[in-house]
């Protein structure tokens, strides 16, 4: 056991069980005084059997993950269809496989596969010989999957895709002032877009267009709740299960997608900064894992995992406050969720393999 | 990875890293922004939905008889309600839960917008005062709709139903118009009395509200409270109603229409007063169904009038008395003038006649009074200006209203020549003639029961113009004893004590051998305790003759009038009553003035009716019983 052990990395594992117990005690203060009283013990659960797979993967060698990394993205887009047809229909959407009793969302475990499916095909060649004809079905490779998603639909899910593709100008070393032009031009013009040009009855049917379940006026309602909650939660918050907004009910959904606006309430700015740091300290580690791994492939898969973590960070914790559109994106540790929990972890046992390896070297 | 290779990923690995950093900086600006610049406002927003503050209903007072048996109770009622947060919005909620709770999804749908609309503070109401039933269904609903609650409020019972529905009045929300034409005076969704003492006694009855500041929780349901105050429960009123004479004239009146006054001549107490057709003041707490719309408020007998203060009728022969002291105190006549009565007399050159077709012979007053004679009154009347009957009229008190404590009393109207330039534009000059048809209380003449009641209580008691009130004085809580208040003052009229006892005689007369002793239960009564009084028929419609007026529809026929005092000799009570459309004032109404004096004097001394639904302790409350004083 202790030798299993020593194949963790120390400074990724603290931080880890940082975020863990702050997230397990958020949701232990959402669910007080609702039916999902004991939704922090399941969630407590649900990292402990994630920790555990995440020690086992840490032993395996990376190197024969990715490998077999072709047959499981096959079986991947597989299970993406087959949730379409015999998947379980909650809220509109039909993203689940009920499994004893348990439902089971695939697309989260999908999204990590394809990051190793196309870290593997990537990673096998050297950059030089990589043509754009590859590059665009690498790009085909991450869309598919995608477009299942999508026709779930769940535009969320299909977003945290989108990171995985970063691993083009990774490797092929894009010119990175267009790159960034590319993201200010489209952000700017995006942004001023939305709240310039089109009219509310259009930003309307482009969001119903890509979200038809979506409800655009509880949606409103949601997140003007949780801006309250972080509002009112001020420098200091107002302490552990003291949140008004919280503990009355009147945050909504606030063990999963704004489990992050409770722990604003009750801890205020500071704790905010706290776990923040903490997520920053998490992606400069699994960036450190990149550039420390054997492999090109290890490389482009942990590179990969900061990018998507950090997509979730953004997109969730800038919906919370209303910065961005109100799609439901888990942010790891915090939210409550068997199946994005046990991605996070598997994902990040590939990581500890990979720093392990790295240093044996 | 060779190492150029390697190279080139950490510096691309390089700027991840940067990104991810600037990543945390730009999501904690947003924090910063919201957290610590725009703080105060969000802050605001949480205490604004969460804490609110709620007014706590102050119990209103009880009323009680004069016994201390209660008229008006308060029970403890439970109503479904929605708190204003928790409106549903979607269409398909409203539709679900009107099926919940069997109702119409459109009026449901029209209920809530009606609300949302009026913006008031107070929940909306489903459903009023449930019983068992509804109680068990609301329940099962309620946990498919956690947004319903229950609201416990304190209601009013009426025991006594249509006993005394116009002199107790009923309850409401305080309404929009009143709300603006007195700012400040009532909080939205007030609870007022709205008619009869309820409405008139509403300052003593209401109490204070109280408030607490509570925590409520996202479905408005309250989490804790902090800072109350209390409410201060409103004073229990005596009345000087008893319930028992009340009763007796309830039934004495069954179906026929009318109104009936009794007074206490002590101090101008209201004993009885009874309105028919009545209503029910507890189908008015609900809202109304449109069964009660068309039962009482489109109802062309006028159940929501008080005919015994708002109702003004032709007084008939009553008002001669009036004539009489006006006849006497001008010295147009003396109490032993003799005028002779032929069936019929010309004044003017118009025939007025006599109810008596073949005529009365020669009479005096006091046989004047007793046969009620017209012509002997049109004489008295001739000999007057209109203007000497008002002027008696205003001195005796019967030209302005009583001042009874109770909305909206009527003014009697007695007319005279400045009364006709007003009221008659178009033909403003005052005719002789006129005055001759004032003489037997016809023509312009009208008096409320009530004004009727209080001259003969005048008369009884040679002169003193009581107040008649309701309000006898508040219960002391400690000892549910009467804590009595000094009656409203009486003024004094005084009548030359020497004219008096002929008008005393003329009216004892009616009853022993004059117009009322026609009626065998009144002659019986009478030899028990004599009592006095005058027969009134008042013309509704003018006929050719008996025959044709008998072949007319019941609206149509005369009113029935009584009203006098007992006993004769040491009057305690005065009374007036009037039956519409019941022919003559012997055989309708003067029944029902021998009933009071029967009860009154006899009956209630030996066998008293019980009160309305016995004497009843509200199973809310731990009070006692109150004995009757």
């Amino acid at each position: 056991m202790k030798n299993r052990l020593r194949t963790l990395d120390p400074r990724l594992l603290w931080v880890l069980l940082a975020l863990m117990a702050l997230g397990t005690l958020t949701l232990y203060s959402a669910g007080r005084n609702t039916p999902q009283a004991g939704i922090w013990l399941k969630q407590g659960v649900w990292n402990l059997l994630g920790l555990t797979l995440m020690v086992l993967l840490s032993t395996v060698d990376p190197r024969r993950i990715l490998r077999i990394s072709f047959p499981a993205y096959l079986l991947g887009l597989v299970a993406l269809a087959a949730v379409l047809v015999v998947g379980r229909k909650i809220g509109g959407a039909t993203r689940w496989f009920v499994l004893a009793g348990q439902t089971f969302q695939p697309s989260e475990l999908m999204k990590w596969i394809t990051l190793l499916y196309v870290s593997y095909r990537l990673g096998t060649r050297a950059p030089e010989s990589v043509g754009r004809w590859e590059l665009l079905g690498s790009a085909g490779l991450v869309a598919f999957p995608m477009l299942l998603v999508l026709k779930q639909p769940d535009l969320g899910m299909a977003l945290s895709f989108l990171p995985i593709l970063l691993l083009i100008p990774l490797m092929k070393g894009l010119k990175w002032r267009w790159v960034l032009l590319l993201v200010v031009a489209v952000s700017v013009g995006g942004v001023l877009g939305w709240k310039h040009v089109l009219k509310p009855y259009q930003k309307q049917r482009v969001l119903i267009f890509l979200d038809p379940s979506a409800d655009l006026q509880g949606k409103g309602y949601q997140v003007n709740q949780s801006r309250i909650a972080i509002g009112s939660g001020g420098l200091f918050g107002k302490g552990f299960t003291s949140g008004s907004q919280t503990q009355l009910n009147f945050l909504p959904v606030k063990t999963t997608d704004f489990a992050f606006s409770v722990w604003a309430e009750e801890r205020g700015f500071l704790g905010v900064v706290f776990v923040l740091g903490l997520f920053g300290l998490f992606l400069t580690r699994l960036l450190e894992a990149a550039s420390r791994a054997r492999t090109s492939a290890e490389a482009y898969f942990c590179a990969g995992a900061a990018a998507i973590f950090a997509m979730h960070l953004m997109v969730n914790v800038g919906m919370v406050a209303g910065a961005l559109p109100n799609k439901g994106m888990v942010l790891p540790f915090f939210s409550a969720g068997g199946s994005s929990t046990l991605s996070f972890f598997l994902a990040l046992g590939l990581v500890m393999g990979v720093l392990h390896r790295a240093k044996v070297k | 990875m060779d190492p150029r290779q390697r190279v080139l990923l950490q510096r691309r690995l390089g700027v991840f890293r940067a990104l991810a950093w600037g990543l945390v900086l730009v999501l904690g600006s947003i924090y910063a922004w919201l957290q610590i610049v725009r703080h105060g406002e969000f802050k605001q927003l949480a205490l604004q939905q969460a804490v609110k503050v709620r007014p706590i209903p102050a119990p209103r007072g009880l009323i009680l008889d004069r016994n201390g048996y209660r008229l008006v109770d308060n029970r403890r009622a439970l109503h479904l309600v929605i708190q204003r947060e928790d409106l549903p919005t979607k269409a398909e909620v409203v539709e679900a839960l009107s099926q919940a709770l069997q109702m119409d999804p459109a009026a449901l749908a029209r209920k809530i917008q009606a609300y949302r609309a009026a913006g008031k503070g107070s929940p909306l109401v489903l459903k009023e005062n449930m019983d068992e039933a509804d109680i068990a269904v609301a329940e099962r609903v309620r946990a498919r709709f956690p947004f319903l609650s229950m609201e416990v409020a304190p209601r009013r019972v009426y025991l006594g139903d249509e006993l005394a529905g116009h002199v107790l009045g009923y309850v409401g929300e305080v309404d929009d118009d009143l709300m603006k034409a007195r700012p400040g005076r009532y909080h939205l969704g007030e609870t007022i009395g709205k008619d009869g003492f309820e409405a008139s006694g509403n300052d003593r009855l209401k109490g204070v509200d109280g408030q607490k500041r509570i925590l409520v929780d996202q479905l408005g349901q309250e989490v804790a409270s902090f800072g109350q105050v209390d409410a201060v429960p409103g004073h229990t009123v005596f009345l000087t109603l008893d319930a028992g004479l009340q009763k007796v004239l309830q039934d004495a009146f069954g179906e026929e229409a009318g109104a009936a006054v009794v007074l206490d001549l002590r101090d101008g107490g209201v004993l009885a007063m009874y309105s028919s057709p009545s209503y029910d003041p507890n189908l008015f707490l609900n809202r109304l169904s449109q069964e009660m719309v068309d039962r009482y408020l489109r109802n062309p007998a006028r159940p929501m009038i008080n005919r015994a203060t708002q109702g003004i009728y032709a007084p008939g022969s009553t008002f001669k008395l009036l004539v009489a002291l006006a006849g006497l105190e001008k010295g147009v006549i003396t109490p032993q003038t003799v005028i002779y009565c032929s069936g019929k007399k010309n004044f003017y050159g118009r025939d007025f006649r006599c109810d008596k077709p073949t005529g009365h012979g020669a009479l005096n007053l006091v046989q004047a009074i007793a046969q009620s004679c017209d012509v002997y009154f049109y004489e008295v009347a001739s000999r007057l200006d209109i203007d000497d009957i008002y002027a008696t009229a205003e001195k005796y008190g019967l030209t302005v209203p009583t001042g009874i404590d109770l909305p909206r009393e009527k003014a009697p109207r007695i007319p005279s020549r400045e009364w006709k330039r007003k009221a008659v534009p178009r033909d403003p000059k005052w005719y002789a003639g006129e005055t001759i048809s004032v003489g037997i209380g016809q023509g312009a003449v009208g008096v409320t029961p009530l004004a009727l009641a209080r001259f003969y209580a005048l008369l009884a008691t040679k002169g003193r113009l009581l107040t008649p009130h309701l309000f006898m004085g508040l219960r002391d809580d400690q000892t549910n004893a009467l804590e009595r208040v000094p009656p409203p003052p009486a003024k004094e009229a005084p009548i030359d004590p020497r004219l008096w006892a002929f008008l005393d005689e003329g009216l004892a007369e009616v009853v022993t051998s004059g117009t009322a002793a026609t009626n065998p239960f009144v002659v019986e009564t009478d030899k028990e305790t004599p009592f006095v009084g005058k027969t009134g028929t008042a013309q509704v419609a003018t006929f050719v003759d008996k025959a044709h007026y008998a072949r007319q529809a019941k609206h149509l026929k005369d009113h029935a009038l009584f009203a006098g005092y007992a006993p004769r000799a040491n009057p305690q009570i005065a009374f007036a009553v009037v039956v519409e459309n019941a022919g003559f004032g012997s055989t309708a109404a003067a029944p029902i003035a021998a009933k009071v004096v029967k009860y009154w004097f006899a009956d209630r001394l030996k066998n008293p009716i019980p009160p309305p639904r016995g004497r009843l302790v509200d199973p809310f409350s731990p009070e006692q019983p109150q004995e009757a004083p």
